[in-house]
């Protein structure tokens, strides 16, 4: 049997993201004075010190800055093996976003800088714990 | 721009205090705290009542340091710091210590770590709920969520960025074994091979078994106050050079894009100029060992090693026993036990102080000890330890 995927904790200033992947999109916080990118939300921008930001849409494009392969099951709790990757995507250089990996589950082609895109994957509904959405990336 | 050199060798480290080390301790976390702070005061030749400052860190796996403060029987507590964190703050509990003796705001501090970390609550939310902080909701769905885990993210960088291998890795851990060995507190002290080493149990690739920590039940104490005072105390005072905290972005604040380098990086050129010192002064480091990468980036990061050299420094035996800066001469965290940089520190003072019996570094003045070098957490901290010239 698999492990579950433990539910999201969402927070007041997180639903905002979590709700655009429930819709298959990605998003960051963009500053709406300077333009700069930011994840997790939060309320400032601190290059700028601006409160003014929006939900913005990122090209769902990045690359592989690492990557690891969970080969101890941490008591039930973890899959092995299983692959997280984090990616750093493409609008800033440290923006970076950890998540599924849709290859091999042993991590097998994958190198720092491997280009890949963005996918979404909904975890279904298990007893009381509602359903979610996850991003899982691919080679691209 | 702020000149923090006023700390330099105002304070000292005149005591430290130890429980044993194991897998159930069988009591509290304030019962360990108090029997280390017991001991540590001992040690200092102090009494309780010149205790007038208390301070710790833990992330709700611990005693609450106010609590400590009522049993320790302090009436009117000058000073109380309980801070939130894991190992990063671990130095900076010292180093506020040492902050708030050297303003006169409180005259004597004991600060420790206790914690049941095999027996009562792991690290990193395996056999509770996870720790309350909001970047998890990033992670643990992804099955991304324990210490093990987040530090091979960062340690896969900087092993594919300079070409480090599983057997450089393994070097680290065998040499810190090797100082265990003659310890008697040590968890560990069978000598590890590189078979063994290799042969041990993958964990999260690219870490095995003998990367990571021993959790432990222990507690550790040090004892804080002023230079002229600790002149007058029976120990040989170990003063503190320097102390600052750094670092403060993370994977989950931006800022930082270059995960092969921590915020020690740019918080060690700080300490060493408030000390007055440089990294070929340092005899011996203590440096935060979590897992076997952080020792490679931090003999980096603190100067120690040009950039992407550090597994060459540790295959030429500097770290070793005799070699040039004897790195984790406890055993460390992977050997000795993990009490989360406080044991760290305890070592640096037994190794001044020249009671450090056959694992002694011969002639030591000058040690570095740190906290978790600020991957994860963003923070870090760190003390530079000396005897009077």
């Amino acid at each position: 049997m698999t492990a579950p995927r433990p539910a999201p904790f969402v927070e007041r200033d997180s639903a905002i993201w979590w709700d655009a992947v429930a819709r298959h999109e990605l998003h960051c916080a963009r500053c709406d004075d300077c333009g700069a990118w930011r994840w997790p939300v939060r309320a400032l921008c601190a290059r700028c010190g601006s409160l003014a930001w929006s939900s913005t849409p990122v090209s769902g494009r990045g690359t592989v800055a690492s990557w690891v392969v969970n080969r101890h099951d941490f008591g039930g709790a973890v899959p092995s093996p299983s692959t997280v990757v984090l990616v750093r995507l493409a609008e800033q250089d440290d923006l970076l976003m950890p998540g599924a990996w849709s290859g091999p589950a042993d991590g097998a082609g994958l190198a720092v800088d491997l280009p890949v895109a963005v996918g979404f994957l909904d975890v279904p509904a298990v007893d009381d714990t509602p359903g979610f959405t996850l991003c899982t990336w691919r080679s691209a | 721009m702020s000149d923090d050199t006023f700390l330099r060798d105002r304070t000292a480290i005149v005591g430290v205090g130890r429980t044993g080390y194991s897998r159930d301790s069988g009591v509290s976390t304030l019962t360990l705290a108090l029997r280390a702070i017991r001991a540590a005061l001992d040690d200092a030749g102090l009494a309780l009542t010149d205790v007038d400052g208390v301070a710790c860190h833990r992330v709700g796996d611990s005693v609450q340091a106010t609590l400590v403060a009522q049993s320790l029987g302090i009436a009117d507590l000058r000073y109380h710091l309980d801070l939130f964190g894991g190992g990063s703050q671990s130095n900076w509990v010292v180093g506020s210590a040492a902050l708030a003796v050297a303003t006169g705001a409180a005259e004597c501090v004991v600060c420790w770590r206790a914690v049941n970390a095999r027996s009562e609550f792991r690290m990193g939310g395996t056999g509770r709920g996870a720790p309350d902080t909001l970047e998890f909701q990033y992670q643990a769905p992804y099955w991304f969520a324990t210490p093990p885990q987040q530090f091979a993210m960062y340690g896969r960088a900087y092993l594919e960025r300079f070409g480090v291998t599983a057997e450089d890795l393994g070097r680290v851990a065998i040499a810190q074994r090797a100082f265990a060995v003659d310890n008697e507190r040590a968890v560990m002290r069978t000598p590890l091979s590189m078979d063994e080493y290799l042969g041990s149990r993958p964990v999260v690739d690219p870490l095995r078994l003998f990367d990571c920590c021993l959790e432990t039940d222990a507690a550790v104490a040090v004892v804080v106050t002023s230079a002229a005072r600790a002149r007058d105390l029976a120990r040989t005072p170990v003063l503190i050079a320097g102390a600052t905290c750094g670092g403060g972005t993370t994977l989950f604040s931006n800022g930082h894009g270059d995960l092969t380098r921590s915020g020690a990086a740019g918080m060690a050129p700080r300490l060493y100029a408030q000390a007055g010192l440089t990294p070929a002064d340092v005899d011996v480091a203590e440096l935060y060992d979590a897992f076997t990468p952080l020792v490679l980036l931090q003999l980096e990061d603190y100067g120690f090693a040009p950039r992407g050299e550090a597994a060459a420094f540790v295959a030429d035996g500097a770290t070793a026993r005799g070699g040039a800066l004897p790195v984790n001469t406890h055993g460390g965290h992977l050997s000795e036990g993990y009490v989360h940089g406080l044991n760290h520190v305890a070592e640096a003072v037994d190794q001044l102080r020249g009671d450090a019996g056959v694992r002694q570094t011969p002639g030591a003045r000058v040690a570095l000890t740190t906290g978790q070098p600020g991957y994860v957490a963003g923070t870090t901290s760190a003390l530079l330890l000396q005897t009077a010239a």
